[in-house]
């Protein structure tokens, strides 16, 4: 592949203390993801997956190792600095969505532009055009409460795709979605990776995920176990398993 | 999207709670707005009050005259303790003494009306007193006369004019004629049931022959007054002299009191605002832990979630400071109002002399002031939990349902 490496992580650790313990959440984490580039990252409960997403996203400080993200080496950034590496460098995709409630669609994607300083006029047009991108341009006014879970997520993606970031990581995004909405978020994904070549990190239990995943890590332990390719997560979802343990 | 729009959506999202913490600051300032009110207008009126009541700048009454609280204002109007008149010229022959003049204060009735009767001495009252403010018509003329001057707005209440011819006596039936001369203007209640005649025939109608109840002494140079006072009170047996500043001490006690009360239950109302914003925000910032995560998360630095939160509590100061000044407006208004309500009998002109003093001002500054404090408690109030928020861990915060 030609594409440059978007996300670069080597040995990296986590540990939680636990009363006088150490708990380690991630233990040894090698990961690299090329630009344009769909991850799939899959585990039990408790395997770290959340942990390496959120070190990768600049909301937790690995123990050890380090994370490389479009040349950035987070390690090195201060709290201010991490504050506007998250605004401009990652987007966020939530499993609940976390909209910000009193805010409507436009403004949910204007949010980020706005922190970024962009001046409102410019921000509106953008909000607006990348609504209309997600499929949702009768829905600008909306709040979110007045939204089905698939157009919240949506719009989600939308505010993800605001600041025009290296990478959008997903936490469960299908995890709150009936089957057909997340057929259709994963196609929205797969459409933006093709037109924009958006890089995405998606930590999931969804096999419909899976199977539109270029390759997905198998995490257990807190250590990477396996690597599932393309073809093999297709076969799971196309199967209709409800469970993914066969992965793991 | 601003920081206050941010602010002011949550507060409407959550309006009960919100109307309720508003409360807490309305209040405190509409409690603390009426003390500020009360103080100012006090300081301006007692000086107006003082003159009026006390004509001259050295009152000196019989050292037996009653005193006790408030009654330094009320025994210049009471008969019984009065000054054989004689007095009057030991006091105008003292070093420092401009001129004194004697006042006969009694009651009497003026065409079966009951009036406060002021007997004088038509050409020395003008030199020792501040005179009478003439509204129509003349002074009393210096000769022995029937001649009467009474208060304009008694003139209204019994439709008597100047050349009215009116009968004064001691008594509600009956009485000797006497003729209007002139009105006065009595800009307060307290002289609103005055007339003035000659002081001998005063002393008539009140059976007290050759006495006065009051002697006026205007000091000349003025900063002496106090040095003068304190002589006449040495020098002559059996009086008390009373000067301006014992007045404005009585009545700024009176007046004090009432202050300290508003002060204390203001400052109280106040802080128990404050804490019911801090509380309202302490509750809002956890119930928000996700969404203060979700702000980190998608790249809100610490400052900017702080001014989200510091700006609702902001807000809440706005509109509470807001809605305190203009119940505190009201209830000023509407204390000064009560005032000139009452009645004009013995206890009502007490009454009314009592609302004469609290006189409620509201001034541009007493305005600013009020708000900025409401604005002021709310933004410290919301300090803290505004810094937690602004504190809290993106990831942990992620965690919380």
């Amino acid at each position: 592949m030609s594409d440059p490496l978007m996300v670069e992580v080597r040995g990296l650790a986590r540990e939680y203390r636990h009363g006088d313990f150490p708990v380690a959440a991630l233990n040894g984490v090698d990961l690299a993801v090329r630009r344009s580039e769909i991850v799939g990252v899959v585990g039990p409960s408790g395997s770290g997956k959340s942990t390496l997403l959120n070190m990768i996203g600049g909301i937790d400080r690995p123990s050890r190792g380090s994370i490389v993200v479009d040349g950035i080496e987070l390690g090195r950034l201060d709290e201010r600095r991490l504050a506007e590496y998250r605004l401009k460098k990652v987007g966020f995709i939530f499993q609940f969505y976390n909209l910000i409630p009193t805010l409507s669609a436009l403004e949910n994607v204007e949010l980020p532009l706005s922190l970024a300083g962009m001046d409102k006029r410019k921000r509106i047009e953008r909000a607006r055009s990348l609504l209309e991108r997600v499929g949702l341009e009768a829905r600008l006014d909306h709040t979110p409460d007045q939204l089905s879970g698939g157009e919240q997520q949506r719009v989600s993606v939308a505010r993800a795709l605001s600041n025009d970031p290296a990478v959008i990581l997903g936490d469960e995004p299908t995890g709150d979605l009936d089957s057909k909405s997340a057929e259709a978020l994963m196609e929205l994904i797969v459409s933006l990776r093709d037109e924009q070549k958006t890089t995405f990190v998606l930590v999931t239990h969804d096999p419909i995920v899976v199977a539109r995943c270029d390759r997905s890590l198998s995490l257990r332990d807190g250590r990477v176990v396996r690597e599932i390719p393309k073809g093999e997560g297709s076969r799971f979802a196309d199967s209709q398993r409800a469970t993914m343990d066969g992965l793991y | 999207m601003s920081s206050l729009s941010m602010a002011s959506r949550n507060l409407r999202r959550r309006k009960a709670r919100t109307i309720l913490t508003v409360s807490g600051i309305v209040v405190g300032v509409a409690l603390i707005m009426v003390l500020l009110a009360l103080t100012e207008g006090t300081a301006t009126q007692t000086n107006g009050l003082i003159r009026e009541i006390l004509p001259a700048q050295v009152t000196i009454v019989n050292a037996t005259t009653p005193t006790g609280s408030g009654a330094g204002i009320r025994a210049l109007f009471s008969s019984g303790y009065n000054l054989n008149q004689s007095t009057v010229a030991e006091i105008a022959g003292l070093g420092g003494v401009y001129a004194a003049t004697g006042q006969l204060s009694s009651t009497a009735y003026l065409n079966g009306q009951t009036v406060l009767l002021a007997g004088i001495d038509p050409s020395s009252y003008p030199l020792a007193t501040n005179g009478l403010s003439i509204q129509s018509g003349t002074s009393l003329s210096t000769a022995p006369s029937d001649q009467v001057v009474i208060s304009d707005t008694l003139a209204g209440q019994l439709s008597i004019s100047v050349g009215s011819r009116v009968t004064l006596g001691p008594n509600s039936t009956g009485g000797a004629p006497y003729t209007v001369v002139g009105t006065f203007s009595s800009s307060t209640t307290f002289l609103d049931r005055s007339v003035y005649i000659p002081l001998s025939n005063a002393q008539g109608i009140a059976g007290e022959q050759g006495k006065v109840s009051e002697v006026y002494v205007k000091v000349v140079p003025q900063e002496n007054a106090s040095t003068v006072a304190a002589e006449i009170q040495d020098k002559v047996a059996g009086v008390r002299v009373v000067t301006s500043t014992n007045i404005a001490t009585a009545v700024s006690s009176l007046t004090g009191t009432l202050t300290t009360v508003f002060a204390v239950i203001g400052f109280v109302a106040l802080l128990a605002g404050g804490f019911g914003v801090a509380n309202t925000m302490i509750m809002s910032v956890a119930e928000r832990t996700r969404e203060i995560g979700t702000l980190k998360a998608i790249g809100a630095r610490s400052s900017q979630v702080l001014k989200i939160f510091i700006g609702e509590a902001f807000l809440i100061g706005v509109v509470g400071g807001a809605a305190g000044v203009a119940i505190g407006a009201a209830t000023s208004l509407l204390l000064s109002s009560l005032g000139g309500g009452a009645g004009a009998g013995g206890l009502g002109r007490g009454a009314r002399l009592f609302s004469g003093v609290l006189a409620p001002a509201i001034t541009p500054e007493l305005v600013l002031l009020s708000l900025a404090l409401g604005i002021g408690v709310g933004v410290v109030a919301g300090i803290y939990p505004a810094w937690r928020a602004s504190r809290m861990d993106p990831a942990e915060a992620l965690r919380h349902v």
